[in-house]
């Protein structure tokens, strides 16, 4: 056991149940370690208070019910000291009312021995100065108990929680019934017809009010807390009416109904946490919507200036290129969604005839507009090879508008590419510019499709037109060879 | 000197009407600009424009954007000479077809050039239509020409004729009007109906592709 930390210094650890130091719940424990005091003292103190009088079994029960255990508090707790910096220090306060509440414990451990002393051996030696110098104590050390308990289980809030009300339901509660223990050792009558009933009212309040204010720590043992409160306040409802000397209509009616304001008062704060997660998830949504509308007018921004800036240059020039490619880009990834459908897979042929124009527009001073007509198939790789060759030759020969015209019908496959550059006769082609042939005539003829070359649109440029036939999957039983 | 055609520019961003603005050729005339959906409505039926460059995007109104200044325009018996070229960063089909469904007679990207946007302007004011590339792109595919339907009546509107639809594909493979007609040996004027006529269909046919897009933007 760690020795008791004397300088006041050093900060006080939250008052928490141990988890692994415990003989019950780890109350005496924890009390303990907060206090800095031996674990063996408390355990003994607590006992004794137990046994003389019972109050001390009320105080245990009241510490039982309200202490956090170590491990939810010590996350949290480091969080909260950081956000309350030095403006408020709610863990120095909480400390403070700890150290007058140590000295008021240790002073009511032989006070308590004292009068449990006295009352045991005899009923009538206890005095009123007795009686008022113990619950005096005993008040304000459940009041400070209660202050230190809210700090320890406000962890998870930015301490702005005035009132601890269930706590000081709690301490009530256990106040009178520790009162009344003491007040029946001297022979007091009490009307225990009333105060039963009223503690236990009292009690299922206390326990449904710390619903609501429990929802820093993770919701734990939620239904049996409020089918014991809604219990209780019903039973306590009940008992009042039932205890009554003289039952009649009136009596019975009023029952009926303090049971139906019991049960709604119980249910109330349960009711308003549900409200409250409700309002807060629907702020958290339309925060959502707003945020993305914002995000696509943005995007809509910077679509604008970059179709500006495109106009407003040369159509050849790196500016202008960029522009283009991030619009492509952007365009894209925006209106795509727009469209309806998911984004298409890379192999499709519009993809990546698509792409490659990216490409090509990055590196030459080229634009192309891509027209895509049919349904959206995985095109055979000769074609898409050939038109990728043609596209190129395009950026590099021609440059400015170029367009790829891609149309799939059931039989075939069509790909067009038309510039407006100078154009060329295939018929004239020397030197490096064999490869054309090659790549282009060579690759579709062994592909078993088609190329021809001729003047583009208005009789300037060149159009390369490729044409290859599908290859037919959808008949298993006559599966036609696929063109190598 | 042929009276300048004017025109209302109707867009949500300030900066690029203020270019478009100072991009057009001296044969037109500027009129007004408008920025969400009321404006551009309220301006159109007090200025009379002869055509009405238009976002398809806009604020306001009742979030229908440019097609919802389309429809209100085209169904306002005052403003009959009114024509619409749309005018837009998108280029989806689902913007580009709704627009047109709506009334507008084109559809232009806002990279083209002042000249090319003052050469459509003409274009439409004249009784044309402005159709780009891909414009012609969506048109076969909304009309199955991928999968080879044909009308076989002329004024069957949920397929193209054969005429029309040879002239879409040369569009959609970037031929201007004039190298359509060369390249078909049709004259220009020959072109310019079908090109109409396709428009027409489009506007007006009930085929599924075509719903489906309104739908989807809830503008049936």
């Amino acid at each position: 056991m760690e020795s008791p930390s004397t300088s006041p210094d050093a900060p006080r650890p939250p008052l928490a149940r141990t988890v692994d130091d415990r003989l019950i719940a780890g109350v005496c424990g924890g009390l303990a370690r907060h206090l800095g005091l031996p674990v063996a003292w408390v355990r003994v103190g607590m006992a004794i208070a137990v046994l003389a009088g019972g109050a001390g079994g009320f105080f245990y029960l009241f510490l039982l019910v309200t202490m956090p255990e170590e491990g939810e508090s010590a996350e949290v707790a480091p969080l909260r000291r950081v956000f309350t910096k030095a403006a408020h220090q709610p863990d120095a306060s909480g400390h403070d009312a700890a150290v007058p509440g140590a000295e008021m414990y240790n002073a009511r451990m032989p006070s308590a021995g004292k009068s449990s002393a006295g009352m045991s051996s005899a009923g009538m030696s206890g005095n009123e100065t007795h009686l008022t110098e113990t619950h005096g104590t005993d008040e304000t050390l459940a009041t400070s108990t209660s202050t230190n308990t809210n700090d320890a289980a406000d962890t998870g809030t930015t301490a702005r929680r005035p009132w601890p009300i269930a706590e000081i339901l709690f301490g009530g509660v256990f106040l009178i019934a520790g009162g009344a223990l003491f007040l029946r050792q001297f022979g007091v009558q009490l009307r225990l017809e009333v105060i039963l009933p009223g503690l236990a009212v009292l009690v299922g309040v206390g326990l449904t009010w710390w619903l609501i204010a429990d929802r820093a720590r993770p919701e734990r043992l939620q239904i049996p807390r409020i089918l014991g409160a809604l219990a209780l306040v019903a039973v306590g409802v009940l008992m009042f009416f039932v205890t009554a000397e003289e039952p009649s209509v009136l009596t019975v009616i009023g029952a009926a109904l303090a049971v139906l304001a019991g049960v709604a008062l119980a249910i109330t704060p349960w009711l308003l946490q549900l409200n409250r997660q409700l309002v807060a998830e629907r702020a958290g949504r339309a925060r959502e919507a707003e945020r993305a509308e914002i995000a696509a007018h943005l995007h809509d921004s910077v679509l604008q200036t970059l179709a500006l800036i495109q106009q407003r240059s040369e159509p050849a020039s790196e500016v202008a290129r960029l522009a283009r490619g991030q619009e492509r880009e952007l365009r894209e990834w925006l209106f795509r969604s727009a469209d309806g459908g998911s984004a298409p897979e890379r192999e499709t042929a519009e993809a990546e005839i698509s792409s490659h124009a990216a490409t090509l527009e990055a590196q030459h001073p080229v634009r192309f507009e891509v027209v895509v007509v049919g349904e959206r198939i995985i095109a055979p790789d000769a074609i898409i090879s050939a038109a990728k060759e043609a596209m190129l030759n395009a950026a590099r020969h021609a440059g400015g508008e170029v367009t790829v015209y891609l149309e799939t019908t059931p039989d075939v496959v069509r790909i067009e590419v038309n510039d407006r550059g100078p154009g060329f006769d295939p018929d004239e082609i020397e030197g490096e510019r064999l490869g054309v042939r090659e790549s282009i005539f060579g690759r579709m003829e062994r592909a078993g499709g088609s190329a021809r070359i001729a003047p583009g649109p208005g009789g300037t440029g060149a159009s390369v037109r490729l044409e290859q036939a599908r290859p037919q999957v959808h008949d298993a039983r006559d599966r036609t060879e696929e063109p190598s | 000197m042929t009276t300048p055609v004017t025109v209302v520019i109707v867009d949500d961003h300030e900066i690029f009407r203020a270019g478009l603005r100072s991009s057009l050729g001296e044969t037109l005339e500027v009129l007004g600009e408008a920025g969400t959906v009321d404006e551009a409505i309220t301006l159109i039926r007090s200025a009379h424009p002869d055509v009405v460059l238009l976002d398809v995007h806009l604020p306001g109104g009742q979030g229908g954007g440019g097609a919802e200044v389309a429809r209100v325009v085209s169904a306002d018996p005052e403003c009959a000479d009114t024509r619409m070229l749309a005018l837009s960063v998108s280029d989806a089909a689902d913007d580009v077809v709704s627009v047109i469904r709506a009334g507008a007679r084109g559809y232009l990207t806002k990279t083209s050039s002042g000249d090319e946007v003052t050469k459509a302007v003409h274009r439409v004011h004249e009784g044309d239509a402005v159709f780009s590339p891909r414009l012609a792109g969506f048109v076969l595919d909304a009309f199955g020409v991928g999968g080879g339907e044909t009308a076989t009546e002329d004024d069957e509107l949920d397929r193209l004729s054969a005429r029309e639809q040879e002239v879409m594909r040369m569009i959609a493979r970037g031929y201007a009007y004039k190298e359509v007609a060369a390249e078909l040996f049709l004259s220009v004027k020959t072109v310019e109906t079908h090109v109409s006529n396709v428009l027409r269909k489009l506007q007006l046919s009930n085929r599924h592709e075509l719903t489906a897009w309104a739908l989807s933007r809830r503008l049936l």
